[in-house]
């Protein structure tokens, strides 16, 4: 069939009405999840997908980790092994296979298809984050996937309606919340049984056999706006890579942007091999962020969906941290995979600066505490994610204390502590953090926190730009890398497992985003604007920015004489 | 109005304050008749439209002034004035090392596909945060007391900043509120000219973010609304209107000036509320109770969902939107406000083609300047209002009461390239828009009521707003709701509705504990205190304490979960007997909310809510007065477009003050009255109802 056959106006109204099913779906399964991660830090995703496997339309929720990673699991995974028409009504399949679907074991991936008169039409999917999965808890300690918990192959979760109980008590069995992770999967099947109910709805109402049609001209389209906006760009191979801390040893990101007519490839060809801690990241994962971060920066309105992968193509050198083999450990993938997003936007700078924004603090930063609440060893154990300094534009200062490329978001200090035996002492943004820049970086943020047990407790860090900051771009300076340190002076690991006396605080210190174009062409305005609001110190604009403020007051004359040398001096450089 | 001799108090009277329109209603408590104003709002100080307006009904409806026994008012000062930032210079205190909580928000992003979003900036610029050592827990405990020589200290400074409001937003101050009370205290005491906004009093709820920014909206608005009140007060008072001014509320019920001006974020979104109670009122005529309240103007259309007559009321909203249709891009407040959601752009809305090179409506809208082209304002772009008039439903030379003349030939105009630019004719597209934005309004309350757990179809529409009755059938028929109501007194329905609410006032207080281990003492305190000043507030407003009652609801859940279920639990003084009862009482709740319980999981509750109201107005029936002779002939016919954008169909055309009380017709015909025009489809029936509504039915569904 060709979209001929559909006029404009009847697309756009069942498109609409798709993207509705899909959000209803979603809004079913939120209502009716058990947990925290999947209600309020959103970590989810739902979608509708062709007969073949397309996704078609996502929700509006979710994070980039998830959304791509079971667009590419249903359609290469999921519908390969079992077509549409082998399956029936009321039968629906699971997994978490890391490789498979969306990087580490904690992910549960449930499709359910859907049938009308008879065929096959459609398939329902949606990815949630389980609280638990057995094995070791979330971080990069684990040396072999083995130990990160219980692996499911995709399987029949139900059968005609029927639930597969040896599965559930499988899971049931190895969990140690069985009670939320059974309960967030039944809701992942409301979720799903609700936008089955919707789209038959929508079949009836417009008297469609199928959506296939309706796909096709949606995909079609999508495809042919990606090539158009790749097509405004000059054809050329752009360069970048970065360095981060890694686990024990620096880890190195190297991309190629090969931008082509109507196409684009990014290539992590010379990216660092593959490591013995679960830091490691899957192919789908690396393709996840790789398209969300070309998405947001060159297709702007542009729905995300199966066409507008096509035009792009992502390769990574299998054994590389970006595309681990089997069995490498890969529960806290996050670590290495949030900062893929960071050479591209540096080597994207070249071509569309207006797009882009310079690198930041990228990783999210987890805190995990556990513990004995007391002298019977009642235990507990919390954790929480926050964020540093984003990159500032070429236009904009960076957003401080906030989640990029990540879409979660951090947890109120109240329900912090009215949670866990936590106490924060402070928690501020972070003066001069920011990267220098015309733009500024946005600011990490501090925090000093203990634990009220009177008892030693443990502190598993996963952070990262300790070491290497978030580098500016045309001319901006890099953020500030980030700390822990506790209250005697000594540094833990920023990624392994201290226990924090009783007598002892710890301030962490998220890093800042890197500035954009010349710190000596921001406005002096600006400049003392930031320190009368104490963004900047005093002494950061006169050594950074090059302006000489007395108290409130610019001294002009001096500022021009300070500018004019640090511009000789970085010509000379 | 008839009673003009008598000087028994027996006139209500409700004014509504909107960005285009001030609107008064007047109604007869003894004969049920009403009569209505509309003036244009004023800018820079909206008393002034509501003192000309209640002159000019007063005098037009010989009514004299100590006839009126009761004044209700809403208005949308404090939103305007959190919009343009206009309020005044604020200060924020807060517990050391903790002042930048405005800034780190909640750390997310509100749009994952745009790089350069930007966030709400805050109300109180950086600088004037203050750092105030002292730290209370999460369980009530002084883990550092107050520096009081400190805040002394700061004050003195304050004194040469030209501050005029102060909000005090201390961590966990819900639980203990010794300090705030304490720097309350100072603050007044050295500040005297200063407005001050404690967060324990504004906002008593978890959540440092969302508690301070409402506590620090509380205090920028102040100053500006307790001048406002007192302009309207003595303005009425000098008409010689002595009845007592009571204030709308977001949550539906209304209050004393006095404490309004203590609590003016209480006010935000006050004129939709009056709109969702309307809807409520209007339903009970036919004898619904589960309502969707459906109001589409020029700028913006919303939707309220109302189960079983009770409003849902929420504590979760935002005010100030960076991108209008962006949850998550304004400042959060934690007040009780009844859940309307924006669905839409209204008639001003654009079409335009999107990426994929497809038709489009909204987000951008031409608004009421330059508004829709066939204003003949300067708009020139297509809009959803210009697509209505080419598909024949609305009439050129009767729209808003004849005060536009809409030109047929500027809505072709501005629609003729874009349907070139697709292979299009001008009307396909125009209906094709029609329907888009009918999809997209139906789209947004499908997916509200999904994350209510709601079955939407069985709902009736109430809609109201100029475009609300003109859009209604066909938003109707996508959602699958088969009965829609379209009110008398459309254009002055949030007017209306304000004389339908309670005088009411609640607090909710946060104390978190499950359920085995609770303070019985502790809470049994906490909710006397809250029901004494609940009751101090409703008296104030002249409720006789014996007509007051009081209801208590608690927030729980299973520990670990994020999201709570609203518990409705009588208010009596709590003991371990009542423990199993409030157990089974969240059970019952969470079943119907979720389908099953989490057995094994212990419960707690989080927040506790005590509404104080006295009784709901009793309206009794309209009188129907019909403005001319009755007529139940169509007075025209007119071409409308309905199936496609090919073919039209001759279509009567009737208008609404002429028609009695049995007239009915089947479906297609159109209805045309001063503030709107009633579209009804082919397969519908339209009838005159109670009170002098139109109540449409759809004839039959397709299998």
């Amino acid at each position: 069939m060709t979209e001929n056959a559909i006029d404009p106006i009847t697309l756009e109204v069942i498109w609409n009405r798709l993207i509705s099913v899909v959000n209803e779906q979603a809004a079913a399964l939120i209502h009716s999840s058990f947990t925290t991660v999947v209600r309020e830090a959103g970590d989810l995703s739902a979608g509708v997908f062709d007969r073949e496997g397309n996704m078609i339309a996502q929700s509006v929720t979710g994070t980039p980790g998830h959304i791509n990673t079971m667009a590419n699991c249903v359609r290469n995974y999921v519908v390969p092994n079992h077509p549409i028409n082998s399956l029936k009504t009321g039968d629906t399949l699971i997994t978490n296979d890391p490789w498979e679907a969306s990087g580490h074991l904690f992910d549960l991936t449930i499709v359910s298809p859907v049938y009308h008169k008879g065929k096959g039409v459609a398939w329902f999917a949606s990815t949630c984050h389980a609280v638990d999965i057995g094995g070791l808890t979330m971080g990069g300690d684990a040396t072999s996937l083995y130990e990160e918990g219980l692996a499911i192959p995709l399987m029949k979760l139900f059968d005609g309606g029927e639930p597969n109980t040896m599965l559930f008590d499988i899971i049931e069995a190895n969990v140690r919340v069985p009670e939320q992770v059974i309960g967030d999967i039944y809701a992942q099947q409301v979720g799903n049984n609700v936008g089955a109910k919707k789209l038959i709805e929508l079949l009836e109402e417009y008297d469609l056999d199928d959506i296939e049609d309706i796909s096709t001209a949606i995909l079609n389209r999508t495809e042919q706006a990606v090539r158009s906006a790749i097509q405004k760009i000059p054809n050329g191979i752009y360069n970048s890579d970065i360095t981060i801390d890694g686990f024990d040893t620096p880890v190195t990101i190297s991309c190629s942007v090969i931008v082509g007519d109507d196409t684009l490839t990014v290539d992590y060809e010379g990216t660092s091999p593959q490591v013995n801690r679960g830091i490691n990241v899957v192919m789908n994962y690396t393709h996840a962020y790789t398209t969300y971060t070309l998405m947001a920066t060159l297709a702007e309105g542009i729905p995300n969906n199966e066409g507008a992968f096509r035009p792009i193509e992502v390769k990574a050198p299998l054994g590389s941290i970006l595309n681990c083999r089997r069995p490498a450990p890969v529960s806290a993938r996050h670590l290495i995979g949030h900062f893929v997003s960071q050479p591209i936007l540096s080597a994207l700078s070249e071509i569309v600066p207006d797009k882009v924004i310079a690198n930041g603090s990228a990783g999210l930063w987890n805190t995990m505490m556990d513990g004995e609440l007391d002298a019977e060893g009642t235990p507990f154990a919390y954790i929480f994610f926050s964020a540093g300094g984003m990159g500032a534009g070429y236009n904009r200062d960076g957003l401080s204390a906030t989640a990029f490329p990540s879409g979660i978001m951090g947890v109120p200090v109240e329900a912090i502590e009215t949670s866990s035996p936590l106490l924060m002492h402070r928690r501020e943004l972070l003066q001069d953090s920011g990267g220098a820049g015309e733009f500024r970086g946005g600011l990490g943020q501090t925090m000093e926190l203990e634990v009220r047990t009177g008892l030693p407790a443990n502190h598993s860090c996963m952070y990262d730009r300790t070491q290497y900051p978030a580098e500016g771009l045309q001319g901006g300076k890099a953020g500030a890398v980030g700390d822990i340190v506790l209250s005697d002076g000594t540094h833990p690991h920023p990624k392994s497992r201290y226990v924090l006396q009783t007598d002892q605080t710890v301030t962490i210190k998220l890093p800042g985003g890197g500035g954009f174009g010349s710190p000596t062409s921001r406005d002096p305005d600006r400049v003392l604007a930031d320190v009368i609001q104490g963004y900047v110190s005093i002494e950061s604009a006169q050594a950074d920015y090059g302006v000489i403020i007395d108290s409130t007051t610019i001294d002009h004359e001096r500022t021009e004489a300070q500018r004019k040398e640090m511009n000789n001096d970085s010509e000379a450089l | 109005m008839t009673n003009i001799h008598d000087t028994q108090p027996h006139i209500l009277l409700a004014v509504d304050i909107g960005g285009t329109f001030t609107d008064i209603v007047a109604l007869d408590t003894q004969s049920w008749q009403i009569a209505v104003e509309k003036v244009l709002t004023t800018y820079p100080d909206p008393a002034v439209a509501v003192l000309d307006g209640v002159r000019a009904l007063l005098k037009q409806s010989k009514i004299s002034p100590e006839t009126i026994a009761h004044v209700v008012h809403g208005t949308t000062l404090i939103t305007n004035t959190l919009i343009e930032r206009k309020g005044a210079k604020t200060a924020l205190l807060t517990t050391a090392g903790f002042r930048d909580v405005l800034e780190i928000g909640n750390e997310g992003r509100y749009d994952m596909y745009d790089l350069a979003l930007q966030k709400p900036i805050p109300l109180v610029e950086r600088r004037i945060r203050f750092d105030i050592p002292e730290r209370i827990t999460a369980d009530g405990q002084i883990w550092k007391s107050l520096d009081i020589e400190a805040l002394r200290e700061l004050c003195m400074t304050l004194r040469d900043q030209d501050i005029s409001a102060v909000a005090i937003c201390f961590l966990h101050a819900y639980t203990n509120p010794i300090h705030e009370l304490h720097a309350l205290e100072i603050v007044q005491e050295l500040l005297s000219d200063v407005a001050v906004s404690v967060s324990h009093q504004v906002a008593p709820g978890m959540r440092e973010y969302p508690r301070t920014s409402t506590t620090v909206a509380n205090a920028y608005v102040q100053p500006i609304t307790e001048q406002y009140m007192t302009r309207v007060e003595d303005g009425l008072a000098s008409s010689g209107v002595t009845a007592p001014l009571n204030i709308m509320l977001s949550s539906g019920g209304t209050t004393t000036v006095a404490a309004a001006s203590a609590f003016p974020i209480r006010l935000v979104e006050s004129g939709p509320s009056g709109g969702a109670l309307a809807g409520v009122y209007w339903g009970e005529q036919v004898g619904q109770s589960d309502i969707l309240a459906f109001d589409m103007g020029g700028t913006t259309a919303k939707a309220v969902l109302t189960k079983n007559g009770v409003l849902s009321v929420t504590t979760q909203s935002e005010v100030a939107h960076v991108h209008r249709f962006k949850r998550g891009s304004g400042l959060p407040l934690m007040v009780p406000m009844i859940e309307l959601i924006e669905i839409g752009a209204g008639g001003g809305s654009i079409a335009h083609l999107n990426k994929l090179g497809l038709p489009t409506v909204g987000p951008e809208s031409a608004g009421s300047t330059p508004g829709p082209a066939s204003y003949g304002r300067g708009g020139v772009q297509p809009t959803v209002t210009d697509a209505d008039l080419l598909i024949g439903y609305l009439n050129p030379d009767y729209f808003a009461d004849g005060s536009i003349a809409l030109s047929k030939a500027s809505a072709y105009k501005a629609y003729e390239q874009l349907a070139d630019s697709i292979d299009l004719s001008v009307e396909q597209l125009a209906w094709g828009v029609h329907q888009l934005v009918n999809e997209n309004m139906a789209g947004a309350a499908r997916v509200h009521a999904a994350e209510r757990g709601l079955e939407i179809r069985r709902y009736t529409m109430v809609a109201t707003g100029g475009a609300g009755p003109v859009h209604a059938c066909g938003v109707a028929q996508r959602l699958g709701v088969r009965q829609v109501i379209i009110p008398p007194l459309a254009g002055v329905g949030s007017a209306f509705g304000f004389m339908t609410a309670p005088i009411s006032f609640d607090f909710t207080r946060s104390y978190v504990t499950r359920l085995t281990n609770i303070d019985l003492d502790n809470i049994n305190t906490i909710l006397d205190d809250l029901e004494q000043e609940g009751r101090l507030i409703v008296e104030a407003a002249g409720v006789p304490s014996d007509a007051i009652s009081v209801n208590l609801s608690i927030d729980m859940r299973y520990v670990g979960q994020g999201y709570e279920v609203r518990v409705p639990f009588e208010k009596q003084t709590l003991t371990r007997d009542h423990i199993a009862e409030m157990q089974a009482a969240f059970e019952e709740e969470y079943r119907q909310f979720y389908g099953r319980l989490a057995d094994g999981v212990s419960i707690e509750a989080v927040n506790w809510r005590i509404v104080i109201s006295g009784p709901t107005p009793q309206i009794g029936d309209l009188d129907h007065n019909l403005d001319s002779e009755p007529s139940d002939q169509p007075i025209a016919t007119r071409h409308v477009f309905f199936s496609t954008g090919t073919s039209s169909q001759e279509t009567p055309v009737y208008r609404r003050n002429m028609l009695s009380t049995t007239w009915h017709v089947d479906g297609p015909a159109i209805i045309e009255e001063p503030a709107s025009t009633t579209v009804v489809l082919p397969n519908w029936s339209v009838k005159v109802g109670q009170g002098g509504c139109l109540v449409l039915e759809q004839k039959d569904v397709k299998s």
